[in-house]
């Protein structure tokens, strides 16, 4: 069997923010790898770092220091414009209350990102038509998202999340606002992205029964990695 | 295209934000398009000309001017007696009569208040300000009105504006009771309109009857003359072809010895109507200076206001659109476009709006000042207003857009969080 690939390596990261007059290190010094094609749950108390890692793997936010890499880019070392560029078709980011641009349909929503992209109107129309059909709401793309429950909502993050074709996925408490009916519709689909089309996903969730719908469950804790663990084929 | 598509959904987002900012930035170009129209009159009116100039003839040290009508004679000759002089290419006589229809003083008011310029009929279509430029049927009426006002005394022309309120129409006789000329008392006949417009609420009364009046009350008082008899011509005007000849009649009439009781002075119309603008400096200078930028001003900062708040609604949206790639210049026209959009539209519907009703719904603004008793809206409103509307939704939308553009993702999810 081959080796597989890092699709991101996070190298020694140190990270700190100033509160007032005292200087907070959320991560200190903190190595992971995430191989292509990985889902890896991130866990942790409040305050342990996971969304701050998050952040810096999405190129929201950089390192104080140490080096952040997806693929073969250097993130940590981008400009904001090239991050920008990066982030259009590098990365695809799920959010825990969907943040859907509430004056536009469904079909518009999707369609954001792609507005960045050199594509006729005809082939974003298939983009989106066909990112709508992979997460089961072609249906309902003419309604706005007052008009959709939360599963439907965080389904269409998740269509605008795939639309361009990022080959990593980061999803910060996917499943952190919806009942457990639609979590579970919500994490079949993120094991559904991994498996057909070959995602990497990282997820930060509180709900050890959502990581277990992962590979590895990686545990922070005071912004270290404490824990790093495979989930067993059968507990998934 | 696919981003105006976007910015356009964004205004629909607040249907009635939209629309309170749109109607402030309406309000704004309203006031400032009406301080303008008084304002770009003014200036036009001040102007000096090179070519066909008018110039006007008044009493030197006194205003209101009150000249004997025995100066008209040579002074509508330009003063004119040695060979070589040169004689304007036309002129016109004016005088001015303040009357009521109502002949008891304690109910005199605005309604029945007359004004007439006592003057040559044949003078309105050759040197009365826009009536010389007059085509069409406009120019046939007046002509006819004016050719009946001749071969008829005591017939006048009356603005229509004047005479609805009188509730009087042509073909009517009324009875004037003087006002400036205490006791000369006229009978009218109201002959014919001026067209709608500068001359609403105006009159014209021929010279010789006024003159004819004073003749009469002399001879009914054993021979005493009116006390204003000798003061009954208020303005001579002269019409030259340009500034040589211009200068030269002033010259021909401030070296006359026929002028001295009273002096005069013989300046251009724009200089005389800026002389008697004069006394309304402080009020121009108000209009210019405080009233239109304070406008400007308080209507800005509404509008950053409103703005502000829709941008503050908003920033977890743009923290979104920066995750999705969005790079924050992008953001940052998405604003001031949505702005420049709202401000730009608003400016030119109110400009038009108000050009519309104030010049064919009024028939001009009545702001009664010199002898401009109605303003029209100039057809470069229509630009002044989209510039007004896009420069105050730009100085208002700058601060907020750029706040937009500068949220900090991870900070607005931290919060979310």
């Amino acid at each position: 069997m081959p080796e597989a690939e890092p699709c991101v390596r996070v190298d020694d990261v140190h990270k700190s923010f100033k509160r007032g007059s005292e200087l907070v290190e959320v991560l200190k010094g903190l190595s992971l790898t995430v191989n292509e094609g990985e889902f890896v749950a991130l866990m942790g108390p409040s305050g342990s770092g996971k969304t701050t890692l998050l952040n810096l793997i999405a190129g929201l936010d950089r390192p104080t220091t140490g080096d952040v890499w997806v693929r073969d880019a250097c993130i940590s070392s981008l400009t904001e414009g090239q991050l920008a560029s990066w982030r259009t078709s590098g990365i695809g980011f799920v959010f825990q209350f969907y943040h859907l641009l509430p004056v536009l349909t469904a079909f518009r929503n999707v369609e954001l990102p792609l507005l960045l992209l050199p594509l006729s109107a005809s082939q974003r129309k298939a983009q989106v038509l066909n990112a709508l059909e992979l997460v089961g709401l072609p249906d309902r793309m003419y309604h706005r998202p007052g008009q959709l429950s939360g599963g439907q909502q965080q389904r269409v993050g998740i269509a605008r999340a795939i639309v361009t074709d990022p080959a990593l996925i980061v999803a910060d408490e996917p499943t952190g606002d919806l009942d457990s009916k639609s979590a579970d519709e919500i994490l079949d689909l993120l094991g559904e992205l991994k498996s057909s089309l070959g995602k990497t996903i990282i997820m930060v969730t509180h709900d050890p029964k959502a990581a277990s719908r992962a590979d590895r469950i990686v545990h922070l804790e005071k912004g270290q990695l404490v824990d790093d663990v495979p989930v067993l084929a059968g507990k998934k | 295209m696919k981003y105006l598509f976007l910015i356009l959904e964004n205004i629909q987002r607040s249907p009635v934000r939209t629309i309170l900012t749109g109607l402030g930035t309406m309000v704004l170009v309203l006031v400032v398009t009406l301080v303008f129209t008084i304002l770009t009159t003014l200036d036009r009116a001040t102007t000096e000309k090179s070519q066909n100039l008018k110039g006007i003839v008044t009493e030197k040290w006194q205003i209101p001017s009150q000249m004997p009508w025995a100066y008209a004679s040579s002074l509508t000759e330009g003063g004119a007696k040695d060979p070589g002089d040169i004689q304007p290419d036309d002129y016109m006589t004016w005088g001015f009569y303040l009357g009521s229809t109502e002949s008891d003083p304690k109910k005199r008011d605005f309604t029945n208040i007359f004004f007439a310029f006592v003057m040559e009929p044949d003078k309105l279509l050759t040197m009365m300000d826009d009536l010389d430029t007059l085509e069409g049927d406009a120019k046939r009426d007046l002509q006819e009105a004016i050719a009946r006002m001749e071969t008829n005394r005591q017939g006048v022309i009356v603005g229509p504006g004047r005479l609805e309120k009188m509730n009087k129409r042509v073909g009517d006789r009324i009875k004037l009771y003087g006002r400036n000329f205490k006791d000369i008392d006229l009978e009218i006949e109201i002959v014919g309109t001026f067209p709608k417009g500068r001359y609403d609420e105006s009159s014209v009364i021929r010279r010789d009857y006024l003159n004819a009046s004073m003749d009469a009350y002399q001879q009914k008082n054993n021979g005493k003359p009116h006390p204003l008899a000798d003061k009954t011509l208020n303005l001579v005007w002269l019409k030259l072809s340009d500034r040589e000849k211009f200068s030269k009649v002033g010259q021909q009439i401030d070296k006359s010895a026929s002028f001295t009781q009273p002096a005069v002075k013989f300046e251009t119309a724009s200089s005389g109507i800026a002389a008697f603008l004069e006394a309304y400096r402080d009020l121009i200078w108000g209009m210019r200076w405080l009233l239109a930028p304070a406008c400007i001003a308080t209507l800005s900062l509404i509008i950053s206001n409103a703005i502000s708040i829709s941008v503050r609604e908003r920033q977890k949206e743009f923290a979104v659109m920066k995750v999705l790639g969005f790079r924050p210049s992008q953001i940052l026209l998405f604003v001031l476009t949505e702005a420049l959009l709202i401000g730009t539209l608003s400016g030119v519907l109110s400009a038009a709006m108000t050009y519309g009703a104030i010049n064919y719904g009024m028939g001009g603004l009545p702001f009664q000042i010199a002898f401009f008793p109605r303003f029209l809206v100039p057809i470069d409103c229509l630009w002044w207003g989209a510039a007004m509307g896009a420069g105050t939704a730009f100085a208002g939308s700058v601060i907020p857009a750029w706040s937009a553009q500068s949220v900090n993702v991870a900070n607005v999810f931290a919060k979310v969080a």
